[in-house]
């Protein structure tokens, strides 16, 4: 059992990466990554629960970061945008939202590069009614969501080709 | 946001859990975390001790009888119920609702408990597993208990768990032959807050001869309207008679208005939803989600 305590230690791999913290047990998993570990691509948005932009993959869950207590990470692998490319090479994912123009302003991008991540994983040949539900909980104020759909379909025809 | 100080505490059984929660008088159980978190955020609620349930090995299970009953343990996610090929081949509906709640995040995290232990009026599972006839198991100092759904949720944020307790499970019993369930929502947008709600279980073989009418949103907790089951009764499987059958849906529902819609604006819509469900549980409407 971890017993009950204001401050907690927990381990976890992040980005592939085992690492060990003390953290406030009140601490948000969104805070402990931007502001404990430095890594800044997570955003948060509303921090309600409700823009998606601080979206990151948990266990193989997608979950909003801000949503979810950073003593609940311990012993989970974490997966963040800064994790998602591989040896500076971007992934299928990242270079449609390049390609198609899938951004403005960027601060959804990487809430939404995770979402995308998700549903490929898990299908990876979408229907455009699929993408349009998988990033329901994703909120963009740019882009009116087209180029998005479009670069999450470009995405899955990439990571086919890449597969043949 | 930072949260106010609130100690955490992750048991490793439910015999742990409900010590824990009955140790500590501001203790609560975190499942899925989807309202908790921000009811901590914006301070509503003041709490000593977070007690995390949400891995709990005995409140993760589907276990499905060769009858087609369910035991779905609390900490299971509406992603679960939603991929589940035991829920999917024994109460369709049951995923098919767990699927369209909110967004993929939340459905990743969000539990069946919560949703019900939550006990908001616009909760999408509370209604359908009163239609369904669904059982819950309370854990308890004193050992399990069982609560009939129809009985579970008292009021706004209210329910049958009382201090110190857990609910560690829901069964869900069988469709009987030749029963179906039917779902319809008006909300404010696809797959989001419920202004009028219902969920409908329907036996049926030409002639209705039994049905379940659960109106949500129109009044504190989900409730059977027992004068449109009554005029079902007996009646043709047919759209005519469900129509004829929800304008006994009236002034008896004393719905309260909101941002979202007026009072009479609900009463309108509840008509519209039980409809919707009815047909669709008898085979003559088109998927309702939401």
């Amino acid at each position: 059992m971890v017993e009950a305590g204001n401050v907690q230690a927990i381990e976890f791999t992040v980005n592939g990466e085992r690492r060990e913290a003390t953290v406030a047990s009140r601490q948000l998993l969104v805070h402990f990554l931007r502001d404990s570990l430095g890594m800044k691509g997570t955003h948060i948005g509303c921090d309600t629960g409700s823009c998606g932009a601080c979206s990151v993959i948990v266990d193989g869950r997608l979950v909003k970061s801000c949503m979810m207590l950073a003593p609940q990470a311990d012993g989970c692998e974490i997966e963040t945008i800064e994790g998602i490319a591989k040896d500076g090479e971007l992934t299928a994912v990242q270079r449609a939202f390049h390609e198609e123009h899938g951004l403005q302003c960027g601060y959804c991008t990487p809430g939404l590069v995770m979402a995308a991540t998700f549903l490929l994983r898990r299908n990876p040949q979408p229907s455009e009614d699929e993408i349009r539900r998988a990033v329901r909980g994703n909120i963009c104020r740019c882009t009116g969501y087209v180029n998005i759909i479009r670069s999450i379909e470009r995405a899955a025809r990439n990571g086919a080709e890449e597969a043949a | 946001m930072l949260l106010e100080s609130v100690a955490y505490a992750r048991p490793d059984t439910v015999a742990e859990a409900l010590q824990l929660l009955a140790e500590n008088e501001d203790a609560a159980p975190l499942a899925g975390g989807q309202s908790l978190i921000n009811v901590l955020k914006h301070r509503v609620a003041s709490l000593e001790l977070l007690v995390d349930i949400s891995r709990l090995e005995e409140l993760r299970g589907i276990a499905a009888a060769p009858d087609g009953g369910l035991e779905i343990g609390a900490c299971v996610t509406y992603d679960e119920l939603d991929h589940s090929p035991e829920v999917r081949s024994a109460q369709p509906m049951l995923a098919d609702v767990a699927g369209h709640i909110e967004d993929q995040q939340i459905r990743d995290a969000g539990t069946i408990g919560g949703n019900c232990c939550l006990s908001d009026p616009t909760n999408n599972l509370p209604p359908l597993l009163v239609a369904l006839g669904a059982t819950m198991v309370i854990a308890s100092s004193g050992g399990p208990r069982e609560v009939a759904a129809s009985d579970f949720f008292h009021g706004y944020f209210a329910t049958a768990v009382g201090e110190g307790e857990l609910l560690t499970s829901v069964r869900v019993p069988p469709l009987a032959a030749g029963a179906s369930a039917g779902y319809s929502t008006v909300a404010v947008g696809a797959d989001s807050k419920a202004i009028a709600r219902a969920a409908a279980l329907v036996r049926a073989n030409g002639t209705i001869e039994e049905a379940r009418v659960v109106l949500a949103c129109v009044s504190p907790i989900p409730a059977r309207h027992a004068g449109m089951e009554e005029a079902l009764r007996g009646r043709a499987a047919e759209p005519a008679a469900v129509a004829a059958a929800a304008e006994r849906i009236g002034a008896d529902l004393e719905p309260l208005g909101d941002a979202h819609g007026s009072a009479e604006y609900r009463r309108a819509m509840a008509r519209v939803v039980a409809r919707r469900a009815v047909c669709q549980a008898i085979g003559n409407g088109g998927p309702q989600h939401g």
